[in-house]
């Protein structure tokens, strides 16, 4: 994504022709070029072709479906970044395991700009070539380690103790860097969907977070929060190889 | 357990004893336990005739066969309503699988026709027209998923961490002041500390304070200014009450029997903003703590709802209350 006649390339899998001849258009203003594959083995096949920057992958479709083109895509070396739409109520956990390594979801039935944001913030994030942190599996930042396959952390040489929620959260944010993650979407990546009230979970778990790093909110280390909006990872990550 | 077949079996050969009372709060879910309700009312009687004569002959038998009968029994009650709501959960699954493409797609084309500028030239009435056609499907979108998220809930796995309600309770208050209207109304939360706190109780702290949110959201949301809304904690020797009361519209006797189900939304309820899961939302969430849930209503006078969760023997529980308990994160905490 170099100067601004460079207009990205994404892929847009979904069998239902009502979302794509919809989406593609959407997305083609918004400033990509946007190729579409209406089963898996499509999307697997124009990825192979045209080596786009990103992948837009519906779960549900013939064929293979986008957990498997997914599963096929990382397991032959393509690091693109990669948006899952999923379903309402399947856990974040799942959507972003790192057997698939989805480097973002959105459950349908989404609002397009949100899509958009989420494309652009992962074609952001992308390396090029390189493995992104979606699908490292075991990732550093600072004096913190996390080994996202046992879901185990070390902040020097000491373990921390988590919830499972708390260590789903510190995922997130350890894989979204510098990103301002606002409490809505972290309490969808807690709980898979948005609820409808109370976003106090959010703040319980990123304070039980806090309290484990000892990280101060005054002057952040590593988690930084955005005033009247969210929070952002403000360390810098790297694969922990 | 989702075989048609065996649900009917079950259902025609049940008798309840233990199970009428499950019976009657799970009754509101579905028309069919209901009439399982009737049906099993009358068969106490008969079976209770039934035992009358047995105690004649062999107590001690007698007094065997109808404890097995009623252990049966209450385990067929449980599978009835299990496989109810498997039933419920497959047909909102269903549900939003078949509307949630079309729904991304009529937001997708209106998103494309905002993007492309179309609106710029059209007509006054056009325009309103296409923000009426998006209010409305965000509506829909939102309704759907509610739905999905209440079927969820029903089968996700629960955490059952100790949870201080006194702390919960609290940030009840805290998030319910942020409320407009709650400025208006007299708002009391009454907790015992004196001889000794409440017990924990065992469960998601985030979905017990969504059930507590919502109730006292519902009942600032169903009265007027100066009303009165109490939010009372009560311990028993097994259990904890939660009382939530408000001296608002109250409720029509007529309405009251369907407030615990998804999308019921009584007359008063008509003109105000919701889709009418909150109560639902309550209900399946103490459920699936192993509680229990109570609405006593009186029409132009207030509503009073009860929540009572089973509290965990204490010896194991209390040790880890210092642990537990759940610190503020004041300094980090971001402006609302």
């Amino acid at each position: 994504m170099g100067g601004p006649d460079v207009r990205p390339v994404v892929i847009l899998a979904d069998d239902d022709e009502a979302i794509t001849s919809n989406l593609a258009p959407f997305l083609h203003r918004a400033g990509f070029t946007v190729h579409v594959a209406s089963d898996g083995n499509a999307a697997l096949e124009l990825v192979e072709r045209l080596d786009p920057d990103g992948c837009v992958l519906d779960v549900l479709m013939p064929g293979p479906d986008g957990r498997e083109v997914l599963r096929r895509l990382r397991r032959g070396g393509r690091w693109l970044p990669v948006v899952l739409l999923t379903q309402v109520g399947e856990s974040a956990e799942r959507a972003i395991a790192l057997d698939e390594g989805a480097d973002d979801y959105l459950n349908k039935p989404f609002d397009p700009y949100e899509l958009l944001a989420r494309l652009r913030a992962v074609l952001r994030r992308a390396r090029p070539g390189r493995r992104p942190l979606s699908a490292s599996p075991t990732v550093r930042a600072g004096d913190l380690r996390l080994d996202r396959i046992s879901r185990r952390a070390w902040l020097r040489d000491a373990e921390l103790v988590l919830t499972p929620k708390a260590m789903l959260l510190l995922d997130y944010l350890f894989t979204h860097p510098d990103e301002l993650l606002t409490r809505e979407r972290l309490l969808e990546v807690l709980w898979g969907f948005d609820f409808p009230v109370g976003t106090r979970a959010v703040d319980n778990r990123i304070a039980e977070l806090r309290r484990a790093l000892g990280d101060d909110p005054a002057r952040p280390e590593w988690i930084a929060t955005v005033p009247g909006q969210g929070y952002r990872f403000v360390a810098q990550v790297d694969d922990a190889r | 357990m989702t075989r048609p077949a065996t649900g009917t079996l079950l259902r025609g050969s049940a008798p309840a004893l233990g199970g009428v009372a499950l019976g009657v709060i799970l009754q509101a879910a579905d028309p069919r336990l209901r009439l399982y309700v009737a049906g099993s009312v009358a068969l106490v009687a008969v079976l209770a005739g039934l035992a009358g004569t047995a105690v004649t002959v062999i107590v001690i038998v007698a007094r065997r066969r109808a404890a097995a009968a009623s252990a049966a029994s209450a385990a067929a009650v449980r599978q009835v309503a299990e496989e109810a709501a498997q039933d419920r959960l497959r047909f909102f699954m269903r549900l939003d699988h078949e509307l949630k493409n079309p729904l991304t797609a009529i937001r997708a084309g209106l998103a494309n026709i905002e993007q492309g500028g179309g609106l710029a030239l059209a007509s006054a009435g056009t325009v309103a027209a296409v923000a009426s056609v998006s209010v409305q499907a965000d509506r829909i979108a939102r309704l759907v998923s509610d739905l999905r998220k209440l079927a969820d809930l029903e089968t996700r796995e629960i955490e059952t961490a100790p949870v201080d309600l006194t702390a919960l309770l609290d940030e009840v208050a805290e998030a319910v002041a942020e409320i407009p209207a709650a400025r208006e109304r007299i708002i009391r939360v009454t907790v015992p500390r004196a001889p000794w706190p409440l017990p924990l109780v065992a469960g998601d702290r985030d979905l017990l304070f969504i059930a507590v949110q919502n109730l006292v959201a519902n009942a600032v949301k169903f009265s007027a200014p100066g009303d009165t809304v109490e939010v009372r904690a009560s311990e028993d020797d097994d259990a904890l009450l939660l009382e939530v009361a408000d001296t608002g519209a109250g409720i029509p006797a007529d309405e009251i029997g369907q407030v615990w189900q998804e999308l019921a939304r009584g007359r008063a309820a008509r003109s105000l903003p919701g889709t009418g899961i909150g109560l639902a939302l309550v209900r399946v969430i103490v459920v699936r703590h192993g509680g229990q849930v109570a609405i006593r209503s009186r029409d132009g006078q207030g509503t009073v709802v009860g929540i009572r969760l089973a509290v965990p023997d204490r010896a194991r529980i209390a040790p880890d209350v210092a642990g537990l308990r759940q610190d503020r994160d004041t300094p980090g905490m971001a402006a609302v």
